[in-house]
């Protein structure tokens, strides 16, 4: 950092200087002296060889200086007094400016944190997703079952380790309120694959995945809260549903997996799973590995996939529709989905960031003429042209700067406000911050923005001779930037016009999904779920808890049904089994499948869904009668259309009770209720009586009369009165969940309106500024066509249609831009088509009511023109 | 020599000469001159106007270093002294230069004989 060093001794060498010159100079009087000349003739004979002593210790302290830098800072000094003398100027530009950064900034560091930031675990790009490919329909993605992940994980030799995981609810009791704890059922390596050790005691090992063995590594925050940082928690048990686990160790403070957004309590082996375990058609496992060292993530997958073929040779019934793989980095797996309407967001605010900038460039322009003789002044004594466009650009950068840190702050402000709209629809999303990535994002968006408006100026500045407004009398309206500027605002419209339009599609696309029928009824109701732990529960016992609790809870006062399933609408949870119809009969591996629920009888009927064919579940549908299901119509449509489908049977595929699979009789049809509140179409699902199955449903409806979580605490002392142990959990209204499942749209829909409305805003005043401009220019003009006799109405007429002019070229191009960009939020969209024309009209007129509104002031000012003091006024 | 003739010079003859004058002995800007005028029989005379920046830029390159002294005359003078590396340049100069002056004379010389 010799540079540092050198601006402090900067006064010392300064000193040094003076002094030397001062001392030649005296020896040299001296000298003169000395051979007879009288003092003063000496001195000014030593001064005149000398030359001129200014200058030269100019020139020798130039030698130490930095130059461009600080050429940079004294017109820096001199950009800053300029903004001083015109704040409004200087207001108006860093306000237009810091919205534009600062959004920038904002979508930026969403981006960061959900996309752009690595896996929180050591070496986190040689972590791998692993996944069967399903060739049922459309290939997709599917879950491993265990046989399947212990083939994968014998067979594999590409992987350093590989670890199954899946969530799970766990009630932990024992001491205090018993509380439901999030968990995660995994292999014994998955600390081995995360490369991270435990801070206390150690992660599982392999003989800890036998059936019945019972551990449990507690994540930092359960330890630190529930258990006080016990350092000597390593080796004792806790009560987990009911059953004694093993803490064989406590995770690091931070560390998370396999959420990255909730927290999760605490880890277990696949022990848990030991009855789905050999169960190769039950796929519910995830799993995640880390590469060998060398090994590419394409070489894993041309391996893998040949593990999967040569598994269905020996296992053709349940593998024969998963013959290969997914192998793709994990991060990939968790953020991809969101990774396109995040590029389309910040696509979105960098048109805004060229709006403003256009804006800028504008009125930079305007006052590139208003400033013409100064320009003039400083070329006549000696500033090149290089050395003006060099002012010119730092002046842009210092706004653009000081932009920049309003709009830091702006960003801080815009994410607290958008973040919570987002809630957990996107992962990592909360963690959005502005770090140094995004600082330094930041800063060079200002410097580009800085050097980018300076353009439009700069190529003014090369086109005049800069000389000419200092000669006498020089009019200063021999203003050649209108072209330049008219093109801008041709620019601003166009791109404003692609936000609107894109913003449009994605509004009329959420009221959409808004008002879509939810196939039942969601107001006033509850829904709540609890976990009955097995080890107590078996199945008898269950069903037998199920109907006195909702015996119980239909007797409270408020309440109209009551009903147990499983899973809910609304929560995107699904189950998905295949089935064999028995009509047409076909292999394992070609069977259709399609979600399943577990109902009680009354769950029709408490959550509002008409039954459109045949009966509903009745109490009599129990485990002694034959099975009987209940499907929606887009069930019906879809395997079984324009056929009568009820009094039909189909064999579900897994095994659901101890004898294998069973017939089951289609009793009835029922309306189609949302499962998945984003799913573009309505899916078919069945409904199994759960008194016919020998598991069922954690979930519990409530249809209140009053509000209804208002009944909260009076259900929760019901429950806590039939098992004083069994926490309840996500106490829910049905509006709710709904309002939960649509996040992700409305956070999207929300920005990108909120950002062509700014964008609207911005080019209105764009438009609105050179409107003004041309008139303020043409005062005299207008004076003199009104002093002739052009009537005001004429006069109105011709500023207006300058503007429409250039409304009607902007929407041309942006039209054409509109067009092409549509596609990117074409999947996106629910039931809205991309270029839906009613739409873009809508759009289109949306720009040019603004812009008509915004040319219309500048006109009227026109049109009431005074003539003679039009005239007077030069 | 005059300012512009220097002018003319090839570019880093004044600091040579400095670095050779230096050389010899530790000297003072005002000492540079009148050693140069001397002992190139009055035929050069650096102008203090390029004497200054020229030791400010030898500085900052570290070719030689400067110290607050006394001379002998009483006076406060910031004497010059050549550093390693301004010795190293010094030679690496010289010898670059004198294979151009071998090279002007060569070409030269035919006109001559």
């Amino acid at each position: 950092m010799n540079w540092i060093k050198q601006l402090l001794s900067r006064r010392q060498l300064d000193r040094d200087l003076r002094e030397e010159i001062q001392e030649h100079l005296d020896e040299s009087i001296e000298e003169l002296v000395a051979g007879g000349m009288s003092r003063d003739d000496a001195t000014r004979a030593a001064r005149r060889a000398f030359g001129n002593i200014t200058r030269t210790r100019d020139r020798s302290r130039d030698v130490w200086r930095w130059r461009a830098v600080e050429d940079f800072f004294v017109d820096v000094h001199f950009a800053l007094r300029q903004l001083r003398k015109s704040p409004t100027f200087a207001l108006a530009s860093v306000l237009t400016l810091a919205l534009g950064i600062g959004a920038n900034t904002a979508i930026f560091s969403v981006v960061n944190a959900v996309i752009l930031r690595p896996l929180p675990y050591p070496d986190p790009d040689r972590l791998v997703s692993v996944q069967s490919r399903d060739t049922r329909g459309t290939p997709h993605p599917a879950a491993l079952s265990y046989p399947t992940f212990f083939d994968f994980r014998r067979d594999n030799d590409v992987f350093e380790h590989i670890a199954s995981f899946r969530d799970t609810q766990l009630s932990l009791t024992g001491s205090g309120r018993p509380v439901r704890l999030r968990g995660a059922i995994v292999s014994w390596d998955l600390f081995a694959v995360l490369k991270t050790a435990p801070a206390l005691g150690r992660g599982f090992l392999p003989h800890e995945e036998e059936a019945g063995a019972r551990v449990v590594v507690l994540s930092h925050g359960l330890w630190s809260t529930r258990y006080g940082g016990d350092p000597d928690i390593v080796g004792r048990a806790i009560t987990l549903n009911r059953e004694a686990y093993t803490v064989v160790g406590v995770a690091p403070a931070g560390f998370n997996f396999p959420a990255l957004s909730d927290t999760v309590d605490l880890w277990t082996t696949l022990a848990l799973d030991a009855t789905s375990a050999t169960q190769r058609g039950s796929r519910m496992l995830n799993a995640i590995a880390r590469l060998r060292p060398g090994v590419t993530v394409e070489q894993a997958q041309t391996h893998m996939d040949a593990v999967a073929a040569a598994l269905v040779e020996r296992y053709p019934d349940q593998n024969k529709s998963i013959a290969s793989t997914y192998v793709r980095p994990m991060l990939d797996r968790l953020v991809g989905d969101t990774r396109e309407p995040f590029l389309v967001l910040l696509g979105a605010v960098g048109l805004i960031l060229l709006i403003a900038c256009a804006n800028i460039a504008s009125l930079l322009l305007a006052r590139m003429t208003e400033r013409a003789r100064e320009f003039a002044l400083r070329a006549a004594i000696g500033a090149g042209q290089g050395r003006l466009v060099r002012q010119l650009v730092t002046e842009s950068l210092t706004l653009s700067l000081i932009a920049c840190t309003a709009g830091v702050l702006t960003a801080i402000g815009l994410l607290r406000w958008a973040l919570p709209l987002a809630g957990d629809s996107v992962p990592r999303i909360l963690q959005s911050n502005v770090d140094g990535r995004v600082l330094i994002f930041s800063i060079a968006l200002a410097v580009l923005t800085g050097i980018l408006v300076s353009v439009a100026p700069a190529l003014r500045l090369a086109r005049v001779d800069v000389v000419d407004p200092l000669k006498a009398g020089a009019r200063t309206s021999t203003d050649t930037s209108g072209g330049l500027r008219s093109t801008l605002v041709v620019a601003q419209i166009a791109l404003c016009l692609v936000l609107l339009c894109g913003a449009t599609l994605l509004v009329a696309s959420f009221l959409n999904l808004v008002g879509r029928d939810l196939g039942f009824q969601p107001e006033r109701l509850l829904t709540f779920s609890l976990n009955l732990p097995g080890a107590e529960y078996p199945a008898a016992r269950q069903h037998d808890f199920y109907d006195r609790l909702l015996e119980r809870l239909q007797s409270l006062p408020d309440v109209t049904a009551a009903a147990v399933a499983r899973p809910l609408p609304l929560t995107g949870s699904q189950m998905t089994i295949s089935f064999n119809i028995e009509q047409r009969p076909t292999p394992p591996w070609e069977r259709p499948s399609s979600n399943m629920a577990i109902v009680s009888p009354g769950y029709f009927k408490a959550i509002g869904t008409p039954l459109l064919e045949g009966r509903a579940l009745t109490e009599q549908d129990d485990a002694a009668r034959p099975p009987v299901l209940v499907v929606n119509r887009a069930f019906a449509d879809k395997f079984f259309p324009g056929d009568e489908i009820v009094g039909k049977r189909i064999e579900p595929g897994a095994s659901l009770n101890e004898g294998g699979t069973t017939m089951r009789e289609i009793v009835g049809i029922v309306d189609s209720v949302r499962q998945s509140p984003l799913s573009s179409e309505e899916e078919p699902i069945y409904y199994f009586a759960y008194r016919q199955l020998p598991w069922c449903c954690p979930s519990v409806v409530v249809r209140t009369s009053a509000s209804p979580l208002a009944i909260e605490s009076s259900l929760r002392a019901v429950v806590e009165s039939m098992d004083a142990q069994l926490p309840i959990y996500d106490v829910r209204t049905a509006e709710d969940l709904l309002s939960t499942g649509i996040a992700g749209p409305r956070f999207l829909t929300t920005l990108f309106a909120s950002f062509a409305a700014l964008a609207l805003l911005l080019t209105a005043v764009g438009l609105y500024g050179v409107i003004a401009y041309s008139v303020a220019r043409r005062t005299r003009e207008m004076g003199v066509r009104i002093a002739l006799g052009a009537s005001r109405a004429t006069v109105l007429a011709m500023v207006l249609k300058k503007a429409m002019f250039l409304v009607v070229m902007g929407i041309g191009v942006g039209l054409v831009g509109t067009l092409a960009g549509a596609q990117l939020v074409a999947k996106m969209l629910y039931g809205v088509a991309p270029h839906e024309p009613r739409l873009l009209v809508l759009a289109c007129s949306v720009v040019t009511i603004t812009a008509a509104v915004a040319a219309y002031l500048p006109a009227r000012r026109a049109a009431t023109i005074d003539p003679m003091q039009a005239l007077r006024s030069e | 020599m005059t300012a512009h003739k220097q002018k003319d010079l090839f570019p880093g003859a004044l600091e040579m000469m400095i670095l050779q004058s230096l050389k010899q002995q530790r000297l003072h800007g005002y000492a540079l001159v009148q050693h140069i005028k001397r002992t190139s029989n009055d035929l050069l005379r650096v102008e203090e106007g390029s004497l200054y920046p020229a030791l400010q830029r030898m500085l900052k390159a570290g070719w030689v270093k400067a110290q607050w002294s006394v001379s002998a005359s009483g006076r406060r003078v910031r004497l010059y002294e050549l550093t390693a590396a301004g010795a190293r340049h010094l030679d690496r100069e010289v010898s670059s230069f004198e294979r151009m002056l071998e090279g002007i004379r060569l070409v030269l010389s035919p006109v001559k004989s």
